[in-house]
């Protein structure tokens, strides 16, 4: 105890003759810090690229529950938590969409890293964060972190660069949003003198629309099935294009292969669980004519396809079944987007899910199509409102009605700061 | 059956690719040069001569800085050795990605495969405080200023310097033709100087602050902008300030990329001339290298 309070003393004495040595010496040095005014060790120039976006609206749906109805054999809603992905629009009224902000700069000569906050009035995410490599020779790059796949034609594409305030309906299908998963991407620009690129991606593969990798215990009599190996999901993409004169044409196909986990609520009477394999296939074409520096038209339409196959488990109160299970089904959009001048923009998309083709579906229908139209104000790259309008065929209630839905929504979207150039 | 055909397939596409690669690889000898716009271009190959692949890429027809960044020009950029920009945030809008996606570390910014112009003359118009308030402004200062002839030879220095460092062996080659280049630039400046003599004091109008770097040269006074603010449409009020000031405009000046309708209305309700010139090498029909960029250019406005 002695020694503690000797202790103390020593220190408080020790923190008085270091505050007071300064003060009595200060005319000593109160000129040198005049002249000397340079900031040796301030790093404030390295700053990376900084913006922020910020985006928000208005929705009005017609049906004023459209937010509980299902999409049969996509999206349902069994259990709206695990269900909970960041949709936009969700609510009627006011919406506050998200605040990005994201991050860029060079790490050294060798990388570069990106990184997008994703942040919502209820928390925020780490959209993206990912370095690039900048010295690999003979046309090769690697990206690694969590990004946005570059499979398809939109997938890598941030909300405020969509064409419409939502993804098209087999987007959501399938990847929920967008596929966005942590792993590791190589591309490969092939040394030919037109574009030709070709990629692979190895993800972690937890993108429970049509992946996951958590295992689950069916109940009796049926034992429990074990965690997806990681990493759980590849991809494979290639890309052309060509130009002739103001037309550009760009191609693309990607594959993507995985195991599919998903376990909604089995061990509550009406919920299911699945367990096998999911192969998705899709094709994309953009074909744009630049009239202008500020008008175009560009056609873009991309299919997807997605074969899943496995065992499929059900409790039908509080009996679990077990039956093979086979799903072939896909969707396609087609969009017309015309840039009328500086500041305006017209937009018109078909959207389908079709070919709702399941070994045991009692609830699938064939065809669910939405038709959009948008109208966009662009006062400068930097702020933009749109109008969108969406007649929205493919919704149906818990008794199988299909339910149509009007939706009107008004958005607003705004950047500041270092906005970086999109990509075609 | 199915399994043969697909092979087929498969092996048809893979000798294709191989026998462009290796044609690609013959071709890929010469040093192949990538520029942004025609102009850069066209200085380069005055220095070149023919030992070097020149590529532009944006459309000399189209705005300079809204330029679509193409999937095609990311496989130009993916050969070159050297890639020429204007700097100055021109191409701040649609070049980056397309560098990043190049996968090419030759270009990539600090390295000497990568030349910005815009470090070798000095830049008018600098803003004292930027803010996007006032626009879509060029932090740096105006980046349009090629369109001054005394700065061509500084560019076309700078472009010499990088290009004996980057391929000596042909250093005697460049220095020729840089000095050729020079002599006969310093003659033409000499009869442009003296047809924009007359010039001197004549008040504009121009549509973008395109040509000031030109104007402030030859002592030719803006009085305004057609747009209110760089890159902001003409609104109606802005039109009607700049009717108060026609009376003492001589001459409206027009680029070939913006809309001219207000150029038009002005010109015809003041009477005043609308002059079409163009910005950049290929802008006009007879605009076919940088000479004729400004042999155009002085022979427009002086109407000669």
């Amino acid at each position: 105890m002695k020694h503690l309070q000797i202790y103390s003393i020593f220190l408080t004495m020790l923190l008085v003759l270091s505050l007071s040595l300064p003060l009595s010496y200060s005319h000593l040095y109160a000129q040198e810090t005049l002249t000397n005014i340079s900031d040796p060790f301030s790093q404030s120039k390295f700053v990376p690229d900084i913006a922020v976006i910020v985006d928000l609206g208005y929705a009005y749906n017609s049906q004023k529950d459209f937010d509980t109805y299902e999409r049969p054999g996509f999206i349902h809603h069994h259990d709206a938590e695990e269900h909970h992905e960041h949709g936009f629009f969700q609510d009627n009224g006011f919406n506050f969409n998200y605040a990005e902000i994201s991050f860029y700069a060079p790490v050294d000569p060798f990388f570069d890293l990106f990184s997008v906050v994703h942040a919502g009035t209820d928390g925020a995410e780490i959209e993206e964060a990912y370095f690039t490599t900048l010295q690999l020779p003979w046309g090769f790059k690697i990206k690694g972190g969590k990004f946005l796949s570059a499979i398809g034609r939109i997938n890598d594409r941030h909300a405020h660069y969509w064409d419409f305030t939502d993804l098209p309906l087999v987007y959501q299908a399938f990847f929920g949003s967008q596929l966005n998963e942590i792993g590791v991407q190589v591309n490969w620009l092939a040394p030919l003198p037109f574009y030709l690129l070709i990629g692979g991606e190895i993800l972690k593969g937890e993108n429970e629309a049509s992946f996951g990798t958590e295992g689950f215990a069916p109940g009796t009599p049926y034992s429990a099935v074990e965690d997806a190996e990681y990493p759980n999901v590849c991809t494979s993409y290639i890309k052309t294009s060509f130009d002739l004169g103001n037309f550009t044409l760009l191609l693309g196909a990607s594959g993507i292969y995985g195991k599919t986990r998903t376990n909604h609520s089995i061990d509550t009477a009406g919920g299911h669980a699945f367990y096998g394999t999911s192969y998705i296939a899709g094709a994309d074409i953009t074909l744009r004519y630049d009239v202008s520096s500020y008008q175009y038209i560009a056609l873009q339409s991309e299919y997807l396809y997605r074969y899943k196959n496995g065992d499929l488990y059900e409790n039908s109160g509080g009996t679990i079944t077990k039956d093979d299970f086979t799903a072939k089904q896909s969707g396609l959009y087609s969009q017309l987007i015309v840039r009328t001048g500086k500041v305006t923009r017209l937009g018109l998309r078909y959207d389908l899910l079709a070919k709702n083709d399941m070994s045991d579906n009692h609830e699938a229908k064939e065809n669910l199509p939405r038709y959009t139209a948008m109208a966009e104000y662009n006062p400068t790259e930097f702020s933009r409102f749109r109008i969108q309008y969406s007649y929205d065929k493919s919704l149906y209630d818990e008794y199988g009605y299909n339910k149509i839905n009007h939706q009107i929504i008004v958005q607003c979207n705004l950047s500041i700061g270092a906005h970086g150039a999109h990509s075609f | 059956m199915k399994a043969k055909s697909l092979f087929l397939i498969l092996t048809v596409f893979l000798t294709v690719t191989i026998a462009l690669t290796l044609t690609h690889v013959v071709y890929a000898k010469q040093l192949h040069i990538v520029t942004t716009y025609n102009y850069i271009a066209s200085i380069t190959q005055q220095i070149t001569g023919k030992n070097a692949t020149v590529t532009s890429l944006a459309s000399p027809q189209f705005d300079p800085h809204y330029i679509v960044p193409k999937p095609s020009y990311i496989a130009k950029l993916r050969d070159a050795d050297l890639l020429i920009i204007n700097g100055a945030q021109l191409e701040i809008g649609w070049l980056p990605p397309l560098v990043r996606q190049a996968n090419n570390p030759l270009i990539q910014t600090g390295k000497i495969g990568f030349l910005d112009l815009s470090q070798f003359v000095k830049k008018i118009e600098v803003p004292a405080a930027v803010s996007r308030a006032q626009g879509d402004i060029h932090p740096e200062g105006n980046p349009h200023f090629y369109l001054d002839p005394y700065n061509i030879l500084l560019l076309a220095q700078a472009i010499y310097e990088r290009l004996c460092a980057i391929a000596p062996e042909n250093k005697v080659l460049y220095t020729e033709n840089f000095t050729a280049f020079t002599n006969r630039w310093k003659q033409k400046v000499a009869e442009w100087d003296a047809s924009m003599k007359k010039m001197h004091g004549t008040k504009v109008i121009e549509y973008h602050k395109l040509y000031d770097y030109f104007l402030v040269r030859y002592g030719i006074t803006l009085a305004a902008t057609i747009e209110p603010l760089p890159g902001i449409p003409p609104t109606s009020k802005h039109i009607a300030t700049l009717e108060e000031i026609m009376p003492d405009v001589s001459l409206i000046l027009q680029d070939v990329y913006h809309p001219d309708d207000a150029a038009g209305y002005l010109s015809k309700k003041y009477a005043k001339p609308v002059i079409v010139l163009p910005h950049d090498v290929g802008a006009t029909k007879d605009v076919t290298d940088i000479f004729t960029l400004f042999d155009s250019i002085v022979r427009r406005i002086t109407h000669d």
